[in-house]
Order: C-alpha cells, then structure tokens, then sequence
C-alpha cells in the first residue's frame, strides 16, 4: 500500500494477506482513475441524468416554526433509490469498470446499499451479488425483492449472527477468492484502506451541494449540520465539506436503541472500546475479551457494532460530537415529519431529526441548522406499522 | 528470536530425515474443552510434526464456513480466550517439545494488549502466533512483543504476494512460512491442478527469500495433497477444515477416524523424498 490510510490511531489496513493485492490494485484506482477527467465527467452525468443530483436543500418552514430554528434538510431521500447510498454505488461500480472488473458484490443491512448497488449493477452491466444476514432479509422482505428485479443475486448469510457485521464478513470471503475478476462495493466509510476515504470521496458531494445552496439561500454558512451515523456514511459526506469551516459545528447521531444504559443500542462512538474488526481500527462494541457484539437499532440501517474510524477521529479531536436518539424517539420524530411537513423520512434519517429539534429547542435556538434526510421511509412502513398496533 | 526455538529443532530434525512437516489445526475448545484437549492429544500421539491452534473468533473473515461453524459453536458455549490460553499450557505439559503455534485474529490481542498477550501465549508455551489480519505493512505494532517473550511472528505468504511484499515480510517472519496454497478462504474444497502448478515458482521465489520452512495450507485435506505440495518444494503442510469436518462427520466414532487420516498424513509426508 502507498499509505496506511490512518486517522489519528484509527483506520488503517488489518486484513488477511490474501487480501492485500487487491486493496493495493484499488487504492492504486483511487489515486489514478477516479481524479481523471473520463471518469470525472462519466459519473457526474450519471449522478445528474441518472440519480438526479443535485438533490434540494429544503427549507422546512414548519419544523423551523414549530422548533424555534432555521431548519433545512438535505434531501437525499429524493435521490434515485430513495437514500444517499446511491452516490457511493455509482461511483465505485463505475470505478469498478474502469478497473476492467466483471463483477461486483457488496453486503447490506436494510438493503438500501444493496438496492442501490442493484440498480448501478443493472445499469452499468455488472453481474451483482449481494449478501444480507437472513435475519434481515426477514426484516427488510421488499428491499431483497427489488434487489432481485433489478437482476441481482441476493445471498442469505447463515453465519454469527446473520445480519450486517456477518454479511460484511462474508462479502470479504467472497472477495478473497475472487480478487481477479470482482470488485468488493463496500457500502460505508468503515473497513481497511482505501475504503473510509474512497466511500467520503463519493458522499462528499452531499455536503458539497449543501454548503453552496444554503450560501444561496440564507447568504452564510449554516450554525449546525446534523446527520445519523451507523457506519457514517452519509454523515461523512455530509460534514467532510463543513470540517475546515470550523464555526459550523457538526453533530452525529447514533441509534440508542432501547436505551444506553440497556446495552441494547448501536451507539458505538458513545459506549465502544478500541478494536479491529473489519479491516480498520475503530471503536467496536465488544466484550473484555475482544468478542465482537451485536448492535441493537429499530433501523436495520444503524445496526452496526463498529463505525467509520474517521468518526472516532473527528470526536477525538472534538471537531465533532456525537449524540443519540432512542428508538422510541426516532419513531416520533418520523411520525412528526410525515405530519408537518408531508415527507415521509427513513428511521435512520429520523435519528437526525431527534437531536435536530434537541438542539433547535436548547443552545441552537433561532439558529440555522442543516439536516442530512439521508433516505425515505417507504422501505420502514411495515416496522412503523408494527409499533403503530 | 527464541532462545529455545522448538519449530527450528523440529524442522531440522525432520530435514535430517528427509521427512515432511505435519502441521494439523484445530480450534480451541471446540467441541467442548475436554473433547479438545483429546483431539490435540490424538494429533501429537498420531505424529503431528507441530501444531496450530485458533482462537475462536466471532468475525473470522479469513475461515471458511468448517472452521466458522466450529468458532461460533465454542463463542455460544461460553469458552472464553483465557480458557483457550490455559487449553494451550495444558497441551504444552502433555508435550514438551512439539512447536505450538497460535491463530488469531488482532481485535483479540488488542482487547488482551499486545504484549500481556504475548506474555502470556509465551507463559502458556507457545512458540509462534500468527494474526490472521495483520498484515506486514502493520506488523510493527507487535514484532518487539514478539520478540521480547521470545515468541515467533508467522506470516502469511499467497499467490498473489508479490515480489515487493515477499522480502517485506520474510524480513519480519519467524518459525516458518505459513503458504496460502489456493486463493479463498480456508476449506476443502477441490484443487485446481494448474494453480498448483504455478505454486512451484512461488515456493522457489519463497525459499530463494527466506530459509525459514514452507508450510502449505488451505484446501490441504488429503495424502495425494500433502504430497502434491512436498513435489511442488514445501516443507510440509498445515491441514485444519478437514480435521473439523472429519471429527464432526464420525460422531462418537471419531477418535478412530482421526486417528487413521492423521497417520495417513503423516505416512505420505514421511514416505516423500524431500
């Protein structure tokens, strides 16, 4: 490798040898194709023509009435299959041909990466396959049928405890064995060198769009940028923009779940120790011994028990804080959206939103904040309806 | 380096006549910790060269589906790593001179800290440790731990290691050369006869690097293997999805099994002139 891809102690490359050629080969793609103009200019039609960038950045007049604040969403949940997740997929699929790559395979939760991975797949004529733990093919039964008419292969992961952390897990395997002829597109800014900064560099440009039209709109820069972290992707690209603008303050939200103090949560930042997993160094939940535990969320798309190592160097460094919303809250904040302002937002997104009306309430009063809606919540109306009975 | 260095004795020794290395895996505390303790005995009295032990790990992303079943089962049942490490003290009192190496995956280490784990793993006898996913662009983080409780660093060579990575990480490398001998992950799936063709020129490219022996594993299962490997310039080979899968398949039979398929390994590894 050219470099190590550290943040602070985080980051980094810890995967099997077997792997090494090819993150080399892709760190190598990173640095020579994706700063090219061919390949600048092919994907920026395709997020334009295709996906439907820019995406608005909406000023939600309710919300800013109700709440006492400016508030603004980042509405990535109009983006072409219905989350942020499509920037990402486009971009790697299509570094991927560029690579000369016939295949790619990628890992989802809630499937939202899945899904988008299958649309960029289908349309770029990659052979996709997908592993999802079955305990969330379960819990997300449409996203695995959409991913399906889109042409791709879904594979139900029976390993550990069949969810994300495994299907990541086997969607490395796969891709040891197949390093020639496949690309691994992982989904989040989480995992060895050069993933956290090759997935920031395609979901920066959330952030890009937002700096600019809240420029246009309000003539300054905003007071706060709120976003929901799992793995941190659409969070990363949300703040990488905003980072050196340092009197915008950035604030994660991590999934609480039932409640810290319940151990049933996600929130990683908040509650986990220094770890390995995945390919980086991060912080993990885990047992004293290094075992590696499962994250509770009521979204599937926040159930992570690690996270972007760049996360756990921005609240190192206090650059950014991380808060969390519990599930319950989330669940209101969702139902509060739908009624206000007529959007119907993804349970990941409604994180956001939690500590967005927090803060508009408290120490942001009258100020102006910009909420990443990082997805739609079509994909949730069944677990919503579930805690509506 | 070791003061007391058992995989050099051992590797020597075998060299000497003109015999194979036998190197069978398995997880620790799998089926259940005496069940374990029996099938490493077994290994030892059926003329195991040295041994290769894992940690079960609850993210094992360089196993295949044999030895993830096998690590997963040994999580469920409570079987802790201390556990392990004091399974490991107890097989070095059963055999004071086998080499025992150690395979693990980091996040353990690091929730131990490096050099209490290496204290320890030294304590408990073990002569090597290899991490699974540390690679030797980051092997500086742990060489001095190593080295300070004199145990071996092992590294993993593959196929696709280039020239560039191989001096890289035989300068770090001690006890042998653990040879990915297929890409994937481990297993006993069928061999493909062209790749193993083209090992020969790895293993030349390895020892031309290196004087340390040259261990092949993955989808290493059978004699006709094991020989394959030694014809192809390996020093030996490390077998370990099979021997699970062997111990899961013959029940309460299986001690019998093993026993017949480990002395069918190490025949052909000692029938071949090397």
């Amino acid at each position: 490798m050219r470099t190590l891809g550290k943040f602070g102690v985080y980051g980094g490359v810890y995967v099997p040898e077997t792997l090494m050629p090819a993150l080399e080969e892709l760190e190598n793609a990173f640095e020579n194709i994706v700063p090219g103009e061919e390949f600048k200019t092919q994907l920026n039609s395709l997020l334009t023509d295709y996906a439907g960038r820019p995406t608005p950045l909406y000023h939600a007049k309710n919300l800013s009435k109700s709440w006492g604040a400016q508030v603004f969403l980042k509405r990535e949940d109009l983006l072409h299959g219905g989350a942020h997740k499509t920037n990402n997929a486009l971009g790697q699929a299509l570094l991927s041909k560029m690579m000369g790559k016939e295949r790619i395979i990628a890992e989802t939760g809630a499937g939202q990466h899945g899904v988008a991975c299958a649309m960029a797949g289908a349309l770029l004529g990659l052979k996709t396959e997908v592993y999802m733990g079955e305990v969330d093919m379960e819990r997300q039964k449409p996203n695995v049928f959409r991913m399906q008419l889109l042409g791709t292969t879904v594979h139900p992961v029976k390993t550990g405890s069949r969810t994300l952390k495994d299907a990541i897990n086997e969607a490395l395997r796969d891709w040891i064995g197949n390093l020639e002829n496949t690309h691994y597109l992982l989904g989040t800014v989480a995992g060895p060198h050069p993933f956290p900064s090759l997935v920031k560099h395609f979901q920066r440009i959330i952030g890009e769009e937002a700096s600019r039209q809240i420029e246009e709109k309000t003539g300054r820069q905003p007071d706060y940028v709120v976003a929901c972290v799992g793995g941190g992707s659409n969070a990363m690209g949300i703040f990488a923009e905003f980072v050196d603008k340092t009197s915008v303050k950035l604030v994660g939200v991590e999934p609480a779940g039932a409640g810290l103090e319940t151990g049933k949560h996600g929130a990683v930042l908040a509650r986990g120790s220094f770890g390995c997993v995945h390919g980086m160094k991060s912080l993990v939940l885990q047992t004293d011994e290094g075992q590696i535990q499962e994250a509770h969320s009521i979204s599937a798309g926040l159930d992570y028990p690690s996270v972007g190592p760049e996360h756990a160097f921005l609240k190192d460094t206090g650059r950014a804080r991380y808060d969390s919303a519990t599930d319950k809250e989330a669940l209101a904040a969702f139902h509060e959206l739908c009624r206000e302002e007529g959007i119907i937002p993804a349970l990941e997104s409604s994180h956001a939103l939690v500590v967005g009306k927090k803060l508009a309430q408290g120490e942001a009063a009258g100020k102006v904040i910009v909420i990443n809606l990082s997805g739609r919540g079509d994909k949730d109306l069944h677990e919503v309806m579930k805690h509506a009975q | 380096m070791p003061s007391k260095n058992r995989y050099e004795e051992r590797f020597t020794s075998l060299k000497k006549s003109n015999k194979g290395a036998f190197m069978p895996f398995t997880v620790l505390g799998w089926p259940d910790e005496e069940t374990s303790f029996s099938i490493i005995k077994t290994m030892i009295d059926s003329g195991a060269s040295a041994l290769e032990l894992g940690i079960a790990f609850s993210d094992p992303v360089a196993d295949g589906p044999i030895i993830q079943a096998a690590a997963h089962k040994v999580i469920e049942d409570g079987f802790t790593v201390s556990q392990a490490l004091d399974l490991v003290a107890r097989v070095r009192k059963y055999d004071e001179s086998i080499p025992v190496g150690l395979l693990v995956y980091y996040n353990h280490v690091m929730a131990k800290g490096i050099d209490q784990f290496f204290a320890r793993a030294a304590e408990c006898g073990v002569d090597g440790v290899l991490i699974a996913d540390l690679p030797a662009e980051s092997a500086d983080e742990i060489l001095q731990a190593g080295s300070a409780n004199g145990v071996n660093v092992i590294f993993i060579v593959s196929p696709l290691t280039r020239e560039a990575r191989l001096s890289k990480i035989v300068t770090h490398a001690g006890g042998f050369i653990y040879l990915v001998s297929r890409l994937g992950v481990t297993g006993t799936d069928e061999r493909d006869s062209d790749r193993d063709n083209r090992l020969a020129a790895l293993i030349a490219s390895v020892k031309k690097a290196t004087t340390l022996p040259v261990l092949a594993g993955f989808g290493i299962s059978t004699p006709i293997h094991a020989e394959k490997m030694m014809s192809l310039g390996a020093d030996g080979v490390i077998t370990g999805s099979k021997i699970v899968d062997l111990v899961t398949k013959a029940g309460s039979n299986w001690q019998k099994e093993l026993e017949t398929y480990l002395k069918q390994m190490v025949d052909a590894l000692n029938s071949v002139k090397v």
